[in-house]
């Protein structure tokens, strides 16, 4: 097991934003985990980062424990984010964004083949190199993001609401050159997302989020149908099930 | 005609000077949000470094006594190895507090280092004369004499400029200051270390600082324990007329206060000309109210706007 | 603001032996009037005994802190209530002792000294405490005016603004020799001040403090100190209840400057830059920013180690020799206890909480607390 996320607490203040949850990563899987709108994804996220602190609970990454670990340790062991709102730097230009994270690295020459591979998945990023990043476009700069992270050659690489703001057909293009990724060089992900339809496609397993507890998890092939991932999506219960008239 | 370089000269070498304390405190400030009270009494300390460390009425010269280059070389250490020693042990434990909090302790410090001076140098002003020889270079032009020291400090102010560029543009660690003061949570994300960037910013603005009081030195051959203050005053709010985490904000910010005020100087009527700091403060309340952002809009505020 | 007061009280730990049942109208007061009833009592003790006991340089220290203690509770009111840090309230520190002078010295030395004030003011003399009350309200007034302008800023620029409006003040008093004598001293205020006459000042404004900060205003800009934008929707007028808790302090500091012009006797302008700024303010961070006592505390604790550190400087006898603490040594004792209790307690020694009831029978407090907020 490549990640593992045992039973975490986190606080915000003394607001738990997340409690008890745990989510496991095999190598070279796509696990996703959905859920509506503050329901812990992004804290659960961040929190395996090392941005935040679990208050209970541990994350071990192939089998070191991280908890508490600060974020640019974490990202020395092999986990790169892509955070949601991208956060590229603007001031930045292309190349320099890109590269940002292969200081890290010490393989010079691999460096320089991982960012051919870039230019070549993202021909627009190599077009526009010279170019101050804030200047692409949305979709643009999710490939930019995504690149980025590529470039730190993770281990896992973890992905927040990648959708987010991005016309459908370019949110097609971005879960393609995931999937892609995944079966070319066999990079493990865990992406978050609040729709889960398109997650559902793309991922091995899934897990369900909700008020900052984990309601669901299973292979996607089981979930295929979404009935019950809509159940615990919105937390209908049994006996009020039908009275949901919600479109998913 | 004469008289009006001398103006302009005079206001080019002052604007450079607060330009290189503006930008000692826009580096600190883009990458920690810290606004640094202290870098003022880092200057001072900068020129008190020269002397020997002794109570006494007068200066005994120490550091001030070596050879240019290495005078230069030792000063910039040891205001460096201060820098450092205040970020390990009180910006480094503050480091997740409030920018409010922050600002209080680089108050605190600078609290502490204007008193140390006063306890180990004592707070009477010792004069000590440095590089004498530059202001009494002059050159005829026209019917004024123009001293080199002015023009030196414009110089000396272009070069390091350019060389603070050159080191952000094209250096890798200078693009990971520039990463991390934009987005630090980010660049740690992507593994910029935390502590080594910040070190790195407090280095630079120590180095800036020990420029800054060696030519000022230069410039008044006196030594006093706040004399850093009212640079660093003028050096705040230019950071704030320029944008606050701009450093090329901090650049026109320190050249347009020195600029404002030595125009206004040279060009208000004499019964007005005492209050001319008055206007100068008032400014920096008209462009906080007006343009929130500084002169210069930070690609790091717009994308927090 | 008022829940968590509530949910901090309910906390705190009530295993005091001690059970003073209040149930006479006028215990439930007292008990909801506590912390500025509990502090008018310490002060009083504290004045009382060194007002008796001590000697001439310690009555003139214990002026002197109270003094501060005042101008921290000033402070208090602006900062604890709008959360926004001022750089600038020694400029009405000074506003107020001027305002005071211009009116109290006598006619001959304000013609000698002073010759730029209006006829009016050169001509008539004005009793004391008229014009510390009034030179409060000259204070109030300024902040109005700059007020209006400045609070209209939020968080970091705000207090960028308060530090550009102290150092307005500054500069333009420096220069405006006809009613400062500028960089010069202003001699010739009459001697008034001293702890007891202090202490009234300190008690009034520490019982209106407290009830502002539990009145509709006070929570108000609570309320958009703690989320200006959630306070905002909730149709808080975000600049107005600053302005009105900036107004406020700005009285009190400029009464605690007029009170200050009439305890030395003479007048610089130099005194009211950035070290006192800096005293005043490391005496409320120290206490605590969000409560009273907060302020009360951090104040006595800071001015007692002031005192404790100038005995230290005077120097003691150690067998021969005499040990004594260069200049500035207690300045660099006061910086380093500030950044200590900074980095390890940051909320203050009040942890910005202020100091109920120590006695059990809560339930009772509460219900009287709540009728006043």
């Amino acid at each position: 097991m490549l990640l593992k996320v045992d039973n975490i607490t986190v606080h915000y203040g003394r607001l738990a934003a997340v409690r008890n949850v745990s989510v496991e990563v095999n190598e070279g899987e796509i696990v996703c985990i959905v859920g509506p709108n503050g329901a812990g994804k992004s804290t659960t996220l961040l929190t395996i980062s090392g941005i935040l602190s679990p208050t209970e609970g541990t994350v071990t990454f192939s089998d070191r424990n991280i908890t508490g670990m600060n974020p640019e340790n974490v990202a020395r062991m092999g986990i790169s984010q892509v955070p949601e709102g991208r956060h590229v730097f603007t001031s930045l230009n292309v190349e320099e964004n890109l590269r940002i994270g292969t200081r890290m690295r010490r393989d010079r020459a691999e460096i320089e083949r991982d960012f051919q591979m870039v230019l070549e998945m993202f021909p627009v990023l190599g077009e526009r190199k010279r170019q101050p990043a804030g200047k692409l476009s949305g979709g643009e700069q999710q490939m930019l993001v995504i690149g980025r992270a590529l470039l730190t050659r993770p281990r896992l690489m973890t992905i927040d609401e990648p959708s987010l703001g991005l016309a459908p057909k370019i949110v097609d293009r971005v879960y393609e050159v995931l999937t892609d990724l995944r079966n070319r060089i066999g990079l493990t992900l865990l992406i978050v997302e609040q729709s889960s339809e398109r997650a559902l496609k793309a991922a091995d397993r899934i897990h369900v989020l909700r008020s900052g507890q984990i309601q669901l998890s299973g292979n996607a092939a089981d979930l295929r149908d979404g009935e019950k991932v809509k159940q615990a999506y919105f937390g209908f219960t049994e006996g009020v099930k039908h009275e949901g008239e919600v479109a998913f | 005609m004469g008289y009006i370089l001398q103006v302009i000269i005079d206001a080019l070498s002052l604007g450079s000077l607060y330009a290189l304390a503006a930008l000692g405190i826009g580096l600190l400030f883009g990458v920690l949000r810290l606004i640094n009270f202290a870098h003022g009494d880092f200057i001072t300390l900068g020129a008190y470094a020269l002397i020997v460390p002794a109570y006494g009425p007068n200066a005994i010269r120490f550091i001030a006594d070596f050879p240019a280059p290495l005078l230069i070389i030792c000063t910039i250490l040891v205001i460096v190895a201060i820098a450092l020693i205040s970020e390990f042990l009180i910006f480094r434990p503050l480091r997740y507090a409030t920018a409010a909090t922050l600002m209080v302790g680089s108050f605190a410090l600078s609290f502490v280092i204007q008193n140390l001076i006063i306890m180990i140098y004592s707070g009477r002003p010792k004069s000590l004369n440095l590089w004498s020889e530059l202001t009494e270079i002059k050159f005829l032009v026209g019917d004024v004499e123009i001293a080199l020291l002015p023009i030196l400090i414009v110089a000396v102010t272009l070069i390091l400029l350019l060389l603070l560029v050159l080191f952000l543009k094209r250096t890798p660690w200078g693009v990971q200051m520039r990463a991390a003061a934009e987005d630090f949570k980010m660049a740690r994300m992507l593994g910029v270390r935390a502590n080594f960037v910040i070190s790195l910013a407090f280095v630079l603005s120590a180095a800036l600082a020990a420029v800054v009081s060696l030519l000022f030195e230069a410039q008044t051959g006196i030594l006093m324990f706040r004399m850093g203050t009212p640079l660093m005053v003028f050096a705040f709010i230019a950071t704030v007329i320029g944008g606050m985490g701009s450093l090329v904000g901090s650049v026109v910010g320190g050249m347009t206060v020195g600029i404002v005020s030595s125009v206004l100087q040279a060009g208000l009527p004499a019964e007005v000309r005492g209050y001319r700091d008055v206007f100068v403060f008032g400014l920096v309340i008209l462009i906080l109210l007006v343009r929130p952002q500084g002169l210069v809009l930070s690609r790091a505020a717009r994308e927090r706007v | 603001m008022a829940m968590t007061t509530e949910g901090n009280s309910a906390q705190r730990p009530t295993s005091s032996r001690f059970t003073i049942e209040a149930k006479s109208p006028f215990m439930l007061q007292v008990r909801a009037w506590w912390p500025p009833v509990l502090w008018s009592i310490v002060l009083l003790i504290i004045v009382a005994i060194i007002m008796l006991a001590g000697g001439p340089v310690l009555q003139k220290t214990l002026t002197d802190a109270l003094i501060k203690l005042l101008v921290v509770v000033g402070l208090y009111v602006f900062i604890g209530n709008s959360g926004i840090l001022s750089f600038g309230h020694i400029g009405f520190m000074m506003i107020g002792a001027y305002g005071a002078a211009w009116m109290t010295c006598c006619p001959r030395t304000k013609k000698l000294f002073i010759p730029g004030l209006p006829e009016y003011l050169q001509t008539h003399q004005f009793p004391f405490l008229v014009s510390v009350v009034v030179s409060g309200l000259l204070a109030a007034v300024v902040a109005l005016i700059s007020g209006s302008v400045l609070m209209r800023l939020s968080g970091i620029a705000a207090s960028i603004g308060t530090f550009a409006f102290l150092m307005v003040m500054y500069s333009f008093y420096l220069r405006w020799d006809p009613w400062t004598r500028g960089a010069s001293t202003m001699t010739g205020l009459p001697v008034e001040t001293n702890s007891w006459v202090m202490l009234p000042f300190i008690v009034v404004v520490m019982f209106g403090a407290f009830l502002y900060a539990r009145s509709r205003y006070g929570l108000s800009a609570k309320a958009s100190r703690d989320d200006e934008v959630a306070s905002k929707a909730a149709g808080v007028n975000v600049v107005g209840q600053r302005l009105l808790s900036f107004v406020i302090s700005a009285f009190i500091v400029g009464m605690a400057g007029a009170l200050f012009g009439h305890f030395l006797g003479i007048l610089t302008v130099d005194s009211f830059g950035l070290p006192l700024t800096f005293i005043t303010l490391s005496m409320l961070v120290v206490g605590g920013m969000q409560s009273l006592s907060g302020a009360v505390l951090g104040s006595i604790v800071i001015s007692a180690l002031f005192e404790a550190l100038r005995q230290l400087e005077v120097g003691f006898n150690v067998g021969e020799s005499v040990i004594a603490l260069p200049g500035g040594g207690r300045e660099v004792g006061i910086g380093i206890l500030m950044l200590i209790i900074l980095i390890f307690r940051r909320n203050g020694l009040t942890a910005n909480q202020e100091i109920y009831w120590p006695f059990r029978g809560d339930a009772a407090a509460k219900t009287a607390m709540s009728r006043k907020s």
